[in-house]
């Protein structure tokens, strides 16, 4: 019986594998959240219980551990979510206007009112645990595929040894880093309120109508030599 | 002896009350007229006037938001040049603003360099540059209608305006849609990221190009127009649309353009510029003007039957 455990493990474990690097062929290939949502929702309950190997499910099934692990990510966004619109609803709309003070002053009270409503935030509140690991096997494999010269583009334009912390608001004298395009297609969606930044060898969450960063994942970035 | 002492001693009297009178008169000149608007620049104009009679005329600035000297006089240039080429509206290329964004900022980098063209009624029509914050959006002067990426119409162009920043699925979706249903004559996009660049400090943003150029050629977009460089540079045709990078309307990068790309038709990267636009049935008239008032480029692009 455990052997036969065993070898569907190693067979799923394969698939899994397998279908990843397919996958990662496609250009769109991790794109969307939703794509790879539907086969694991199919397949296997979001959380496989304590104890059953990942990739398993507890009848034995093959499962696609990346699409429970963007499930699980995506779970965390709709958590912040909930955390953003409640904020949003606590400060005055932003409309267009011509007074750029209004615009100013509600960013700022947009990110004190989130800021104090996830008081206590710490790194991988919303890049899921989970799915970490393919954060950063999906951006050192991009970067992998890049020229020298194009790897430092993507660094370039922030000064070096920057230092960003959760729950704090952007360095409003700082630009942001251009997101590579075909990078972001490889990226779990995101609704339009958040956007992945790369601020020196991290990545960042960083919440657009506030420009507070939500969430920081530490040394994804490949060391770019200067 | 004692003649020519008076006739001195007249003279000198007279020279005397000519220049007090002169001096009195421009003083007066100078109270009771409003200050003009126009900085004092060295060389004269080479603007050329527009030719069509009801053609869409409009301004190009790229890189614009310094705050500093360099804007303030390639934006009186700019003010200047209006007179000899009325254009309605200003296309901003991002980079808007750099550095802080309080509203002082806002004033300092943008509002007053441009006031003559703000209280002359052109409109500005802002993309998003690294450097801005994209809640700029919001930001009525910058006509963006509170949305980071947006259309609007002018005539026989329609404008699409990108946020290059941050290309995502929703962007990308939009531009596809937003292009197959256009019935324009002509189609022009404009944002930062320059996807062709013989610039040594940044160059051709492959990434971006990789996504968007295949939708451009799909739906024959005539032009396209970026900054992010801080120069001027009209590449040659790429796969059929005219690209132009004019990045330099307050910062400068001089030296910048590489001279081996093979990519370049003009270049032009030792002073601050801008661009004038006349769109003519047909044809979309050119010149790009230095902060000094030099023209520095200028020719016409034909809409090809196709597009």
């Amino acid at each position: 019986m455990t052997k036969l455990l065993s070898a569907l493990i190693a067979l799923s474990t394969v698939f899994a594998f397998a279908c990843n690097r397919a996958d990662s062929a496609e250009p769109r290939a991790l794109a969307s959240a939703d794509a790879q949502s539907k086969p694991a929702t199919n397949a296997t309950p979001v959380n496989p219980p304590i104890g059953h190997e990942p990739g398993v499910t507890p009848d034995g099934k093959a499962i696609n551990p990346q699409g429970a692990a963007t499930l699980e990510f995506k779970k965390h966004i709709d958590a912040y979510m909930k955390i953003h619109n409640e904020a949003e609803s606590k400060v005055p709309a932003l409309k267009r206007t011509d007074d750029p003070k209004e615009i100013a002053d509600r960013e700022t009270a947009l990110a004190k009112m989130i800021m104090t409503l996830r008081a206590g935030a710490k790194p991988g509140d919303i890049f899921a645990p989970e799915y970490q690991p393919y954060f950063v096997k999906i951006v050192q494999d991009d970067f992998k595929l890049r020229s020298a010269a194009d790897r430092k583009a993507l660094v370039a334009e922030l000064p070096k040894n920057i230092k960003v912390d959760i729950n704090t608001v952007y360095p409003t004298t700082l630009p942001l880093e251009t997101f590579p395009p075909a990078l972001l297609r490889k990226l779990p969606d995101l609704p339009q309120e958040l956007e992945y930044r790369i601020v020196g060898r991290s990545l960042i969450l960083r919440d657009v109508k506030a420009n507070l960063i939500v969430d920081i994942l530490r040394d994804v970035v490949p060391t770019i030599p200067s | 002896m004692k003649k020519s002492s008076v006739r001195l001693f007249v003279s000198c009297w007279a020279l005397l009350a000519v220049a007090c009178l002169t001096t009195t008169q421009a003083l007066n000149d100078q109270q009771q007229q409003p200050r003009a608007p126009v900085a004092q620049i060295g060389a004269a104009t080479e603007v050329q006037p527009p030719v069509g009679k009801d053609s869409v005329k409009f301004l190009v600035i790229g890189d614009s938001g310094t705050g500093d000297r360099a804007q303030t006089e390639t934006a009186a240039q700019m003010w200047k040049a209006h007179a000899a080429f009325p254009y309605e509206f200003a296309i901003m290329l991002g980079d808007n603003m750099y550095g802080s964004e309080r509203p002082q900022d806002y004033v300092s980098k943008f509002e007053r360099p441009f006031k003559p063209l703000l209280d002359n009624k052109i409109e500005f029509y802002a993309a998003l540059g690294n450097h801005d914050d994209p809640n700029q959006r919001f930001y009525k002067n910058f006509g963006m209608g509170g949305k980071r990426f947006y259309t609007f119409e002018k005539k026989d162009a329609k404008f699409f305006v990108l946020d290059s920043n941050y290309m995502d699925q929703d962007q990308q979706k939009w531009l596809d849609n937003e292009l197959s249903r256009t019935g324009s004559k002509w189609k022009i996009a404009y944002f930062h990221h320059p996807i062709y660049s013989s610039g040594g400090r940044h160059g051709s943003e492959v990434d971006l190009r990789s996504i968007i150029e295949p939708m451009f050629i799909k739906y024959n977009l005539n032009v396209v127009f970026a900054g992010h460089e801080h120069f001027y540079e009209r590449l040659k045709p790429q796969k059929g649309i005219h690209y132009f990078t004019a990045g330099g309307s307050a910062k400068l990068r001089a030296g910048d353009i590489m001279q081996n790309s093979g990519m370049t038709a003009k270049g032009f990267d030792t002073e601050q510029s801008f661009m004038l636009v006349e769109i003519d049935g047909d044809v979309m008239r050119f010149q790009t003007i230095s902060r000094r008032g030099r023209r520095v480029d200028s020719g016409e692009v034909r809409r090809t039957p196709s597009s």
